[in-house]
């Protein structure tokens, strides 16, 4: 008796599944399905995507769906494709997955949905002049911004702040993608180390460990908070943050709580700084809404097309909401004088008047990346295959 | 513990009793009821791409709580399955990754890799015990730890993508070591095979052979069984062995069908899950399908609270929770109510 | 003041545990309870100290009856009891103990509290600093916080049940000591022990309990050979003994030495021959399990050599043995003998050995049949915990094989109805008969005579008897059991 009920409810469901059908989109009915890697109020990247995902809805009108957690440790029985599928089910007209590491589901979800506009943030597979470049996927597009720049703020930050010239960096996973935000972040600090503060480079310590994974995932990855530790331990007094979640403060905002001199620069998130503002020196953040704004647009006005997107920083005021894709926000810890030294960073960057992208450069190895003069092309930048010379940590697997 | 053995429909009281408490949750938080069980509904069951995304997660757990039904009806707490599943996904991951086969030869010798591979861990949980006086609690415990580092240590390391130290995972397989899928769907039939015939499998040794026979009867009281002339320690260590060779090829299902790769959750936590099921079951491996189906439901279903309703997701795991401590209390009650009834008959 | 025990009544069963018991504890006296395993004491004392209730008859206290349904009941009333392992809370201090158990009624004070535990310690020589930790005392040690606590707690009568089996003998002097010291201000003391020393030397008169019945209440001292008569009974009635033929000698002991973690027994040399039956007297724990377990290959033994058929078969496996005809009955008929959970299918399919599958037909047709044989109220889809103790020993008979050289049994019917011990031993005898040579322990002397062709007595982990039944006698049997030589 009570199996009769269940095949009314899946005729039901069947019928109601198959009313979704697309067209023109009225911006009422619009849907964007966010997925994200960690939770969405961690603080860091997955709460600025979802900030931004909201900002974009609120101006074109719609909804926003999210499911939060999507990775193997947190959601085993959750696959990105399976998502797409039910956002789309759902109505989604647009899909946006936030990791790099959903690379493999948000390519298999991309082939079997070839008509649904999906965005890979932070991927390159859009890139006509990419390594990854998947001609075959017409409607997945990628996102990402120039972040090199707030990491390059980030590192001079720290460089003017340090006492000790030690400062640490806490590197997710080693990736393309990581290698160059270290590596610019390293630029920043020698740069105004060398330049602003007068000091040698021989007495700048610049030390990366990877924890193995965006955030701590018990027994798996290092465990952040013990990483930040030792850096504080050995001496560092500025820990600069490359992971999606908040240790690095947390953790430096004890440290000082008792008695230490030690400075932090989160990441990702805006917000960011709040966890422990007395120690922040600055937060570079993504700040996603505009660009996503800008997509769901050309989707709800049927002109999407898929493309490679890597977009600077609003350089009039890149703490721009509605138009800078990146931005700095400096906290409460940066002296008013380290303030003004790093407005003036700022702003050579903003003319155009400073690439610290240029030759000459070297690998860490010693090797030449650049010779004198010559500037880094984007693609340079992109696949970046090892760290700089000067920056202490591993650059691969090894 | 023994596990639950109460009758099926007392099955059905706990989920009432669960659905109850759930409600007067969602109540509390201004949540519609109605809509939230019809989405549990819905969204495991509302299409062939859902039933078929939920059978997929139900095979590993099917395969988990078989190789657990095993070692519990020995009277093991084997709880050394996440590390088995694991082995067997690292043994089949090593053969999709190092043998250029045709797939037909390809998922077999991934099938017997898996076997092996946790065969091999069980074996090791097995002789800590036997040889080494070991609990096989600390002893599967401390495998799987040692099986979770392993993986950590050929993602990042050896098996790890080119330019890229990531705990995220290896490489996708070639498509040669996918299990096929019904065109269109995830689910895999070959998986969902693996699955049913596992659990076949465990109940014609219970049912049908001398082995089971023993292995119950060690599980039941070793002290008579040795007195009977059963090997206990050999029969101790075969439960353990396959046990873990079964768990194993729920380590094949995960890398061949839902991930395609090596990560190092690869056991989804299928190992501690699959002890609820089977004590929920009551050891009856007939029970674990059902019973891991609803669990798969209620995995799938509950994504759709999110999607739909904004509701957190881990609420899922909060019905999860909920349906076993009602089975414990219901059967708690059972129990209670048959010592009184025995009461009352002694007095009398 | 006195404790008035007036036809006390009690059975399990088909079993009468205590059977119209009558007995009165004047205030100050030490009064002993001596019996031998199974004759009954405990069923008292439980009664007494209000975990189990009996069947019939009153216990008073000062004229007063007493309604007891729980041992809190009791101590409320003023009885208190010493375990032979103290009920004490390891991890508590000694001031915590006390009050673990302190009843809802009361208000406590921790400070006048420790006034008190100290008090009673220096009126009584105990050592207890009321805020050490139990688990740092001595079994003696925490005898005496027991002891303590029971007085702090009102105890008018207290009962202690075996109390030196696991003490040193000058804990067990220290102990005797306060029992005096407590008699002497008026306590009434119950002192359980089949010790017939200890009774002699601190009881002013003891109750003898035999097979549930109060035998005698004997004012002490008197003549140790009148307690081993009451303990024991004596042989009175002519029941025809056992007519088995003596055939060769079948097994040697040439000095075997066996142990476990319980007990131990050593330097065992002896021969049986085939179809000859032997008992093994002695109290629980003297040696006769660990013998039993030792000749049929269950428990390796360390030192000596056993030779069957005149091959040394000393290190074979316990597989061997099974396969040459040994074969071992434990008195734990469930815990050892039987598994609980599986039928009585299951248990012939597991015991009859056949082909990796199992033919289930073919194995309920063999538990039918069997069945029918040993007459057993069952059906083969019962299990061990349906059937009651004659019925679990009828089909424990029923699992062995058909030809065996060896059996080696504990108790044959101990807590068995009559008809059920009678057919036990009639099928027993028809074994013997058939050239199986048995070996049984057992703590019923009638039983021990009336089977045996020989009994060894078992007494501290040695045999200090080897006597043929039909030259001995109860006391002979009772005085060695007792350790005395006569």
């Amino acid at each position: 008796m009570r199996f009769k009920l269940l095949p009314c409810v899946l005729v039901l469901l069947f019928t109601l599944g198959a009313c979704s059908s697309s067209g023109d989109i009225d911006s009422d009915s619009f849907k964007l399905g966010l997925i994200l890697v960690g939770p969405q109020n961690d603080h860091g990247w997955s709460q600025a995507h979802f900030e931004g995902a909201s900002y974009a809805v609120n101006k074109t009108g719609g909804e926003l769906i999210t499911i939060d957690k999507v990775n193997p440790a947190d959601s085993p029985n959750v696959t990105v494709p399976q998502i797409v599928d039910d956002m789309i089910s759902q109505g989604a007209n647009l899909i946006v997955a936030t990791s790099d590491d959903m690379k493999d589901g948000v390519l298999e979800a991309a082939a079997a949905h070839p008509d649904t506009p999906m965005i890979w943030a932070s991927g390159d597979t859009a890139w006509s002049d990419g390594e990854d470049y998947r001609s075959d996927l017409k409607s997945l597009g990628n996102v990402m911004g120039k972040m090199e720049y707030g990491k390059m703020i980030a590192g001079c930050a720290a460089a003017l702040q340090s006492d000790t010239g030690n400062i640490s960096y806490l590197g997710p996973l080693i990736n393309a993608e990581t290698r160059r935000l270290v590596s610019s972040t390293y630029l920043g600090a020698k740069y105004c180390w060398e330049t602003v503060k007068g000091k040698s480079v021989s007495d700048l310590k610049f030390k990366v460990t990877w924890i193995g994974f965006w955030f701590n995932i018990p027994g798996v990855t290092q465990d952040p908070t013990v990483v930040v530790n030792d850096f504080i331990a050995s001496g560092s007094d500025v820990i600069i943050s490359g992971i999606d979640t908040t240790e690095a403060i947390v953790v430096a905002g004890q440290a000082a709580d008792s008695g230490k001199a030690v400075w932090a620069i989160p990441y990702d998130y805006e917000g960011a700084c709040s966890e422990a503002a007395a120690v922040c020196l600055g937060v570079p953040y993504f700040n996603w809404g505009p660009s996503y704004h800008k997509i769901a647009k050309t989707v709800i006005d049927g002109n999407f097309k898929a493309s490679f997107e890597w977009i600077g920083p609003d350089w009039d005021d890149m703490n721009n909401h509605d138009s800078s894709a990146i931005g700095f926000m400096k906290g409460d810890g940066l002296t008013s004088d380290n303030s003004k030294s790093l407005d003036e960073f700022i702003e050579k960057l903003a003319k155009g008047d400073l690439n610290l992208w240029k030759g000459p450069l070297n690998y860490q190895d010693g090797s030449a990346f650049l010779p004198d003069g010559k500037e880094a092309s984007d693609k340079d930048i992109w696949y970046l295959s090892m760290l700089l010379e000067g920056i202490e940590g591993a650059s691969t697997t090894e | 513990m023994k596990g639950f053995t109460g009758p099926i429909y007392s099955y059905l009281a706990a989920v009432l009793v669960s659905m109850v408490l759930v409600s007067l949750l969602l109540a509390l938080f201004r949540i519609p009821i109605f809509e939230t069980y019809t989405l549990l509904i819905t969204g495991s069951l509302g299409s062939m791409t859902k039933l078929g995304d939920t059978l997929m997660v139900s095979v590993p757990l099917i395969i988990a709580s078989a190789s657990l039904v095993i070692t519990f009806k020995a009277g093991l707490w084997n709880i050394g399955v996440e590390g088995q599943i694991i082995a067997g996904a690292v043994a089949a991951s090593f053969i999709a990754r190092e043998l250029q086969m045709p797939t037909q030869i390809l998922l077999p010798a991934m099938i017997g890799a898996g076997f092996l591979g946790g065969a091999f861990w069980g074996l090791l949980v097995g002789l800590l015990k036997i040889r080494g006086g070991v609990n096989e609690i600390f002893g599967g415990l401390g495998l799987d730890f040692v099986a979770t580092g392993l993986v950590v240590y050929l993602v990042i390391g050896p098996w790890s993508r080119k330019g890229i130290a990531s705990t995220s995972g290896t490489e996708p397989f070639h498509e040669n070591a996918w299990f096929p899928t019904v065109e269109g769907f995830r689910l895999s039939p070959l998986a969902v095979s693996v699955s049913l015939l596992v659990v076949l499998m465990v109940i014609f040794v219970f049912n049908r052979t001398q082995f089971g026979l023993k292995l119950r009867s060690i599980g039941l009281n070793p002290n008579s069984s040795y007195r009977f002339g059963i090997p206990t320690s050999r029969y101790i260590l075969t439960a353990l062995v396959l046990g873990g060779a079964v768990a194993g090829l729920a380590g094949v299902t995960q890398v061949a069908s839902i991930h395609h790769r090596l990560v190092p959750s690869i056991s989804g936590g299928y190992g501690f899950l699959g002890i609820l099921v089977v004590l929920l079951a009551g050891y009856r491996p007939f029970l674990v399908i059902p019973i891991a189906f609803f669990f798969s439901m209620i995995a799938i279903g509950s994504i759709q609270w999110q999607l739909r309703l904004g509701l957190h997701s881990s609420l899922g795991g909060v019905f999860q929770g909920t349906l076993v401590l009602s089975v414990v209390l219901i059967s708690a009650m059972r129990l209670l109510r048959q010592r009184r009834e025995k009461h009352v008959k002694t007095e009398e | 003041m006195s404790l008035k025990l007036l036809n006390i009544r009690k059975s399990f069963g088909t079993i009468l545990a205590n059977d119209d018991i009558s007995v009165e504890i004047g205030q100050g006296e030490i009064h002993g309870l001596l019996g031998e395993n199974g004759a009954g004491k405990s069923t008292l004392v439980n009664i007494i100290s209000g975990s189990l209730t009996s069947d019939s008859g009153t216990i008073s206290l000062d004229g007063k009856y007493l309604d007891m349904s729980s041992p809190s009941d009791a101590i409320e009333a003023g009885i208190g009891i010493l375990h032979q392992e103290p009920l004490v809370f390891l991890p508590f201090s000694i001031v915590d103990n006390f009050l673990a158990g302190l009843p809802k009624s009361r208000d406590f004070d921790r400070k006048l509290l420790q006034d008190d535990v100290r008090k009673i310690s220096q009126e009584y020589g105990f050592d207890l600093d009321p805020n050490a930790l139990a688990s740092n005392l001595t079994v003696g040690e925490r005898q005496q916080l027991e002891i303590a606590r029971l007085l702090w707690m009102g105890a008018r009568v207290l009962i202690l049940d075996e109390p030196t089996t696991a003490i040193s003998e000058t804990q067990r002097e220290n102990l005797f000591t306060t029992i005096k010291l407590l008699a002497a201000n008026g306590m009434s003391v119950i002192f359980v022990s089949h010790k017939l020393d200890e009774i002699q030397s601190i009881c002013d008169r003891v109750t003898v309990l035999r097979k549930g019945s109060l035998i005698d209440t004997p004012t002490l001292p008197c003549p140790t050979s009148e307690l081993v008569n009451l303990m024991f009974g004596e042989y009175t009635q002519d029941i025809p003994q056992n007519q088995s033929v003596i055939g060769e000698n079948l097994l040697v002991l040439d000095g075997i030495c066996v142990k476990d973690a319980n007990s131990v027994i050593e330097e065992v040399h002896c021969k049986f021959s085939e179809g000859e039956i032997i008992g093994l007297a002695g109290l629980e724990g003297a040696g006769q399990r660990i013998l039993l377990r030792g000749i049929a290959g269950l428990t390796k033994c360390y030192r000596g050599r056993i030779f069957f058929k005149e091959k040394e078969i000393t290190n074979q496996s316990y597989k061997w043995y099974m396969e040459n005809g040994f074969h071992y009955l434990p008195a734990d008929r469930e815990g050892e003998g039987l598994i609980q959970g599986l039928t009585i299918t299951e248990h012939f399919a597991l015991a009859g050995n056949q082909s990796q599958t199992i033919d289930w037909n073919k194995a309920a047709q063999l538990a039918e049949d069997k069945l029918r044989e040993y007459s057993i109220r069952g059906t083969v889809t019962s299990k061990p915990e349906d059937l009651s103790g004659g019925n679990q020993q009828r089909l424990l008979l029923a699992l062995m094989p058909d030809n065996l050289s060896v059996l080696s049994m504990e108790h044959p019917t101990r807590g068995l109805d009559i008809e059920s011990a009678e057919w036990i031993w009639k099928e027993l005898l028809e074994r013997s008969k058939n050239g199986t040579t048995i070996i049984f322990s057992s703590s019923d002397i009638d039983e021990l005579i009336n089977f045996s062709d020989r009994i060894l007595v078992c007494f501290s982990g040695t045999i200090i008897g080897n006597l043929l039944s039909k030259e001995t006698t109860p006391y002979e049997i009772g005085s060695l059991i007792g350790g005395i030589h006569s």
